[in-house]
C-alpha cells in the first residue's frame, strides 16, 4: 500500500521516545542516588554509586526494549509468564535463603528474584489475554474472569509463602487493576470485596507469625518499641525531625546514626523526609505523580488493548509501590516490605520497573 | 502492512465505532483509577503534612533525645557550719564505674573488655564478666555497675577514660556525713542540722539529678530549709549515641557546681548550754533566742531531742524515736503550736491602744470576773485587780482588762496586730524547715472552717488572752518579742547572710539587715515596754522569777500560763490534775530591758504557771547570754557600765 507510512527507523524510534517521561524517571533515580549518598554518611560507597550505575544500565535496557515493535513482546507474554511461574514455584525447592525468607534463585550464576520477573510477566500476560479476547463483553464472561483470576492468584499465593507479603500485594493489586481497566463487570469486584471481608477473620491461620506480629505492632506500636514497632516509631521521629524544610542535606541525624532501620531500602523515604522536610517529600511525590500521569495519558492514546493495558499496568505498578511504601513509613499501613521505586537501593526491583517502562514506551508507539 | 489479519480488520472497524473493544470502558475506568490515585496521593501528602509540619517539633525533641544520652553528674552538697566554723554536715565523694547499655555487643567483645577491665579494677574477672553479660542482654535499658565506692585516687589510677568508647563511664556519688561531735552537742544540734533523705516526690521543674538513683534532698532542719543553697547544680555529659546505644562522641561536658556552704548563726556552745538549761527545767519544751538587731537565731532548743549521729547510722533506733510518745523527733521550737496564753496580751493591748479604744492611763475595773452577754469570764486572780491601767494590767496579767480591751478592739484588729508582730506566719527565709504557721483566728477563717455559727463575741474575748483558737510557735513568740523590743519588723534567720557565697565561710560584718519599722506608735510601744520591765522587776509582777539577778541586767518579759484543759480552771476540783491537764508554762522576754539585744521565748509543756516555772529558765538563759557576752562588751571602750536600775 503506497500511501501507508514507511516503518520508522531505529533513530526515529529513539527520537520519538517520551523523553519527558524519561527525564522524570531519571530525576527520581537521581534523588535516590543523592539520598543513598547521604545515608551512607556522605559516601558513594556502598550504595549511591552502584545505584547510579544500575540505573544507567537499566535505562539503556529500557530504551533497547522499546525499539522493537511491541507485538514482539506481546507474543512472548505467554511463554514468559509460564517460565516466571515455574521459577516462582521452584523457589521453595532450590531457592537461597536470606534474612529469613527464600526469595532468590540462582540461574547460571546470576541470582534473581522470580517474583520480580513475574511482576512484568503478569502485566504482559493479562494484557495479552484481554487483547486476544478483543471484546470488552467477553472479558466479563465467567470462564475468562476465572482464567484472569488464576493468572493473578497463582503467583500471588506462591509469593506469600516465600514470604514476601509486599510483592504479593503488588501482584494482586496490579492484576486486579488491569482486570478493572479491561472492563470486567463491576459485579465481580463487588463480589470480591464481599469475599475479602468474609476472609479477614481467617487471616490469623493464613499468615506467617511475623506477618501477624507486624500487623499487631502496626495497630499498636507501643507494644514493642525496640522490636518491630521500632521501625515505625523511629520513622515517625525522623520524619517529624524533618519538619517543613528539613534538616538539610547530609544532616539527617536520625537516618545517619542508624536509628532508621532499612534506611537504604524500604525506609529511604524517611531519610529523605528528614533531610529535605515536607517540601522535599512533596517534590518527590509530585515527580511520581507526573510520571504516573504521563503513563496514563500514553495509555489513553495507545492503539491496542495490549498497549493500553501494558502501559496502564506499569503506571499502576509505580503508583502502588509509592502508595504502599509511603503509607508504610508514615505508619498508615503495616510494614510489608515494599521499596520506593527507583529511590530504594536494590537492583532487581529497579530492573523490573525499567523493563516494564521500556515495554510501555514501545507500546505507546503506533507501530 | 502485508500481514493484516481479518482480526485486525475487525478491530479497526470496531475502533471506528468506538466501544466494542473496550476503548470507552478503558478511558472511563482509567479516569476513575487516576482520580482514586490522585486522592490517595493527596491523602499521603496530608499525612506527611501532619507528621512533619504539624507534629514535627514534638518529634524533633524526641529525635534529639534519640540521638543523645545525657548523664547527669550530681553536685557535691554544701557543708553546714556553726557560727564558729565547726563542720556540722559535709559530703563524701566516691566514684563508681558504670557500663552503659548498647545493643549488639557480642560476647567476644564483652569478654575482651572484661579481661582488660578486671585487673585495673582490682576485681575478679568473673565479677566483671557477670556484669557485662547482664549488659549484653539486648534491650536492657539500665546501666550496670562495674565497681562501686572507689576513691578519687583509685579512679585516677584506673585510667578508665581509655574505655570510654566501650560505654564505660565514671560517675561521682555523694554521701552525706555528719562529723563526730560530743554526744551532748549532737543532741543539741540534731533538730537544727536535720537530715537528708530520698526524694519521694518529683515535680517537673526539679533538678534532673534528683532522679538519679541514690539522690538525697534535705528533709528537715537546715538541710531542708537551705536546700536550694546546699544542693548545687548538676553537671552533665552528653554523648552522641548511635542506634545501638554506643557512645560516638562527647557533645557536651559541664562540670557540676557544688552547693554553697551554709554558716549558721548558732554557736554550738551556747545552743548546748540553752539546751541543758531547758532540759533541766522540764522534759518537754522549747526555748528560742534571737539576736534582735539581725534576727539571727542564737539558740533553738527543743526537748526531748535525740542523738543525730545515732539516727543517721541505725534504722532500729529511728523507729523507736518515731514511736516515742514524747515525740523527740519533733522540733517544738518551730513546729510546736501552743496557745500563747497571757503572752498574747501584748497583741491585744497594742491593738486596742492603736485603735484609740484604750489609753495607757485608762483604768478598767476587775472584780474577779466580768460578764458579757450573759457569759461570765473569770480573771486568774479570783479576788480581782480592782482597777488596772495598762501598766498594772500587763504587770499583773489582769484578765478582765484584756477581755475588755479585746471586746473593744474586735477580732480583726487583734488579728492585724498579731500579724504585724509576726504571728500566724511561716518565715520562709529563716533557713530551717519545717515550720508551723500557728493560728490567728478571724471571722473569715472560721467561716471557711464551719458554717454552723458565725464568729462569736466570746471567741474574741478568749482570743484577747491568747486562748481559744489562738496558737503560736515558740519561734513566732520570740519574733514577737524582738519586734516589740526594737519597734522593727525583725525577721528570723538561722543562717548568716554576712557570709560570702564561697565554699568557705567569710566574715563580712558590714552587711546587716535593716528591718523596716512597725506600723505602731512609739509612745504605745514605750508604754508597753515599761510594763514588760515591770513584770520582772516591780512588786506584783508575775515574772519576777525571770530576774537574772546578776547585778547588772534588767529583763522585760511577759508570763503566760496557757490552759490546755478545762479542769485546770475548775476552782472546786477535788482531784489533783493529771499531767496532761496541767497548763503550759510560757515566758517571753527580751534583755537587756533598756537596750534590747536578745529576744527569748520559752514554752514548758504541762509545767504549770508561766511565772514560776518558765521564769527561772529565762533568768538562766539571760545569764548565759550575758556571761558569753562579757569579754566582747569589756573590750568596747565606750561600753556603758552595766547598772541595775531600781
Amino acid at each position: 500500500m503506497f500511501y501507508s507510512r514507511p516503518l520508522p527507523t531505529v533513530f526515529e524510534r529513539i527520537v520519538g521516545l517520551p523523553w519527558l517521561l524519561l527525564v522524570g524517571v531519571t530525576a527520581i533515580a537521581a534523588i535516590g542516588c543523592a539520598t543513598l549518598y547521604s545515608v551512607a554518611g556522605g559516601a558513594f560507597d556502598p550504595w549511591a554509586a552502584r545505584h547510579g550505575l544500575r540505573f544507567g544500565a537499566a535505562l539503556l535496557v529500557a530504551v533497547a526494549i522499546s525499539i522493537p515493535p511491541v507485538d514482539y513482546w506481546r507474543h512472548l507474554a505467554g511463554p514468559v509468564y509460564i517460565v516466571a511461574l515455574g521459577l516462582l514455584a521452584a523457589v521453595p525447592l532450590v531457592g537461597v535463603e536470606a534474612l529469613g525468607a527464600r526469595r532468590w534463585i540462582n540461574v547460571g550464576g546470576v541470582s534473581i528474584q522470580p517474583v520480580e520477573v513475574m511482576k512484568v510477566a503478569l502485566v504482559l500476560a493479562l494484557a495479552q489475554l484481554y487483547h486476544a479476547l478483543g471484546d470488552a463483553k467477553r472479558a466479563s464472561q465467567p470462564q475468562w474472569v476465572l482464567l484472569a483470576l488464576a493468572l493473578v492468584v497463582m503467583p500471588a499465593s506462591l509469593t506469600i509463602r516465600q514470604p514476601d507479603l509486599g510483592s504479593a500485594i503488588l501482584l494482586a493489586a496490579v492484576g486486579l487493576g488491569i482486570m478493572f481497566l479491561a472492563g470486567v463487570s463491576l459485579w465481580y469486584f463487588a463480589a470480591g470485596i464481599a469475599a475479602v471481608v468474609a476472609i479477614v477473620p481467617l487471616l490469623p491461620s493464613l499468615l506467617h507469625t511475623y506477618q501477624l506480629r507486624r500487623i499487631a505492632v502496626f495497630l499498636d506500636p507501643a507494644r514493642d518499641p525496640l522490636g518491630a514497632g521500632y521501625h515505625i516509631a523511629q520513622a515517625r521521629i525522623a520524619l517529624g525531625n524533618g519538619g517543613l524544610d528539613g534538616q538539610g542535606y547530609l544532616r539527617g541525624t536520625q537516618s545517619q546514626l542508624d536509628f532508621v532501620p532499612e534506611k537504604m531500602t524500604d525506609f529511604i523515604f524517611v531519610a529523605l523526609g528528614e533531610e529535605w522536610g515536607f517540601t522535599g517529600a512533596m517534590v518527590v511525590l509530585a515527580l511520581y505523580a507526573s510520571v504516573i500521569v504521563m503513563l496514563f495519558v500514553m495509555a489513553l492514546r495507545a492503539p491496542t488493548p495490549f498497549s493500553r493495558l501494558t502501559i496502564a499496568g506499569t503506571a499502576m505498578m509505580i503508583a502502588i509501590y509509592v502508595v504502599i511504601n509511603i503509607s508504610m513509613v508514615t505508619g498508615l499501613v503495616p510494614v510489608v516490605g515494599v521499596p520506593l521505586p527507583l529511590i530504594s537501593y536494590g537492583g532487581t526491583a529497579m530492573f523490573t520497573l525499567m523493563v516494564s517502562l521500556g515495554i510501555a514506551m514501545g507500546a505507546a508507539r503506533r507501530v | 502492512m502485508a500481514a493484516t489479519t481479518p482480526n485486525d480488520h475487525r478491530r479497526l472497524l470496531q475502533s471506528a465505532e468506538g466501544a466494542a473493544d473496550g476503548t470507552m470502558v478503558f478511558s472511563r475506568r482509567a479516569l476513575v483509577l487516576g482520580m482514586a490515585n490522585a486522592a490517595v496521593f493527596g491523602g499521603l501528602a496530608a499525612r506527611l503534612y501532619d507528621l512533619q509540619v504539624l507534629n514535627g517539633p514534638q518529634q524533633s525533641a524526641l529525635a534529639e533525645d534519640n540521638r543523645t544520652r545525657t548523664l547527669w553528674v550530681p553536685p557535691m552538697r554544701g557543708q553546714i557550719l556553726d557560727a564558729n566554723g565547726v563542720v556540722l554536715a559535709s559530703s563524701r565523694e566516691t566514684f563508681r564505674i558504670m557500663l552503659y547499655p548498647q545493643r549488639g555487643l557480642t560476647l567476644a567483645d564483652a569478654s575482651r573488655l572484661a579481661s582488660e577491665l578486671a585487673p585495673r579494677l582490682g576485681m575478679e574477672l568473673s565479677a566483671v564478666a557477670a556484669g557485662l553479660k547482664a549488659a549484653l542482654h539486648d534491650n536492657r535499658p539500665l546501666p550496670v555497675v562495674l565497681a562501686d565506692g572507689l576513691s578519687y585516687d583509685d579512679v585516677a589510677a584506673l585510667q578508665v577514660g581509655t574505655f570510654e568508647a566501650a560505654n564505660v563511664v565514671v560517675e561521682p556519688q555523694h554521701q552525706r556525713v555528719y562529723p563526730e561531735l560530743k554526744p551532748s552537742a549532737r543532741i543539741a544540734m540534731a533538730h537544727i542540722v536535720g537530715s537528708v533523705g530520698a526524694v519521694d516526690r518529683f515535680s517537673l521543674d526539679d533538678d534532673p539529678h534528683l532522679r538519679l538513683k541514690g539522690a538525697r534532698v534535705g528533709k528537715v532542719g537546715v538541710e531542708a530549709g537551705m536546700e536550694t543553697a546546699l544542693r548545687g547544680v548538676a553537671g552533665r555529659t552528653v554523648y552522641e549515641i548511635d542506634a545501638r546505644g554506643r557512645h560516638v562522641r562527647r557533645l557536651d561536658d559541664r562540670e557540676s557546681v557544688p552547693g554553697r556552704a551554709v554558716t549558721l548563726t548558732i554557736d554550738i556552745a551556747l545552743q548546748e548550754a540553752v539546751m541543758g538549761k531547758l532540759a533541766a527545767e522540764n522534759d518537754r519544751g522549747a526555748a528560742v533566742v534571737l539576736d534582735i538587731a539581725t534576727g539571727a537565731i542564737l539558740a533553738l532548743a527543743s526537748t526531748p531531742s535525740f542523738d543525730g549521729a545515732a539516727v543517721h547510722a541505725v534504722g532500729a533506733q529511728w523507729r523507736e524515736l518515731k514511736s516515742d510518745p514524747a515525740r523527740p523527733l519533733v522540733n517544738r521550737a518551730t513546729t510546736g503550736q501552743y496557745p500563747p496564753g497571757s503572752t498574747f496580751k501584748l497583741v491585744t493591748a497594742l491593738a486596742a491602744l492603736e485603735a484609740g479604744l484604750v489609753t495607757p492611763k485608762e483604768k478598767i475595773e476587775c472584780w474577779g470576773d466580768v460578764t458579757y452577754s450573759g457569759h461570765t469570764y473569770r480573771c486568774w486572780n479570783r479576788k480581782g485587780h480592782i482597777a488596772s491601767d495598762l501598766h498594772k494590767a500587763i504587770r499583773e496579767s489582769c484578765d478582765c482588762y484584756f477581755y475588755e480591751a479585746a471586746r473593744r478592739a474586735g477580732i480583726d484588729r487583734i488579728a492585724a496586730m498579731a500579724s504585724e508582730l509576726g504571728l500566724g506566719e511561716v518565715y520562709r527565709d529563716a533557713g530551717i524547715a519545717p515550720q508551723k504557721r500557728g493560728l490567728i483566728p478571724t471571722p473569715a477563717w472560721k467561716r471557711s472552717r464551719t458554717t454552723r455559727t458565725g464568729w462569736l463575741l466570746g471567741e474574741t474575748i478568749l482570743a484577747g488572752i491568747g486562748q481559744g483558737y489562738v496558737q503560736a510557735t515558740p519561734l513566732q513568740l520570740a519574733v514577737m518579742m524582738a519586734r516589740v523590743a526594737s519597734g522593727r519588723k525583725v525577721v528570723p534567720s538561722i543562717v548568716r547572710h554576712d557570709v560570702g557565697d564561697g565554699h568557705h565561710a567569710r566574715s563580712d560584718a558590714t552587711r546587716q539587715p535593716e528591718f523596716e519599722p512597725l506600723a505602731i506608735s512609739e509612745t504605745h510601744l514605750a508604754a508597753l515596754r515599761r510594763a514588760l520591765k515591770a513584770v520582772v522587776h516591780e512588786g506584783g509582777g508575775t515574772g519576777q522569777a525571770a530576774d537574772p539577778d546578776d547585778g547588772r541586767t534588767l529583763v522585760a518579759g511577759k508570763t503566760g500560763t496557757s490552759q490546755v484543759s478545762r479542769a485546770s480552771a475548775d476552782r472546786d476540783r477535788t482531784k489533783p490534775l493529771t499531767r496532761a491537764q496541767r497548763d503550759h508554762a510560757l515566758f517571753v522576754a527580751y534583755a537587756p530591758a533598756d537596750a534590747p539585744r536578745f529576744a527569748i521565748a520559752t514554752v514548758l509543756e504541762h509545767a504549770g504557771s508561766g511565772g514560776t516555772e518558765a521564769g527561772p529558765l529565762v533568768a538562766d538563759i539571760v545569764r548565759l547570754l550575758m556571761a558569753r557576752d562579757r569579754p566582747t562588751a569589756a573590750r568596747g571602750a565606750d561600753a556603758p557600765a552595766p547598772a541595775k536600775e531600781g
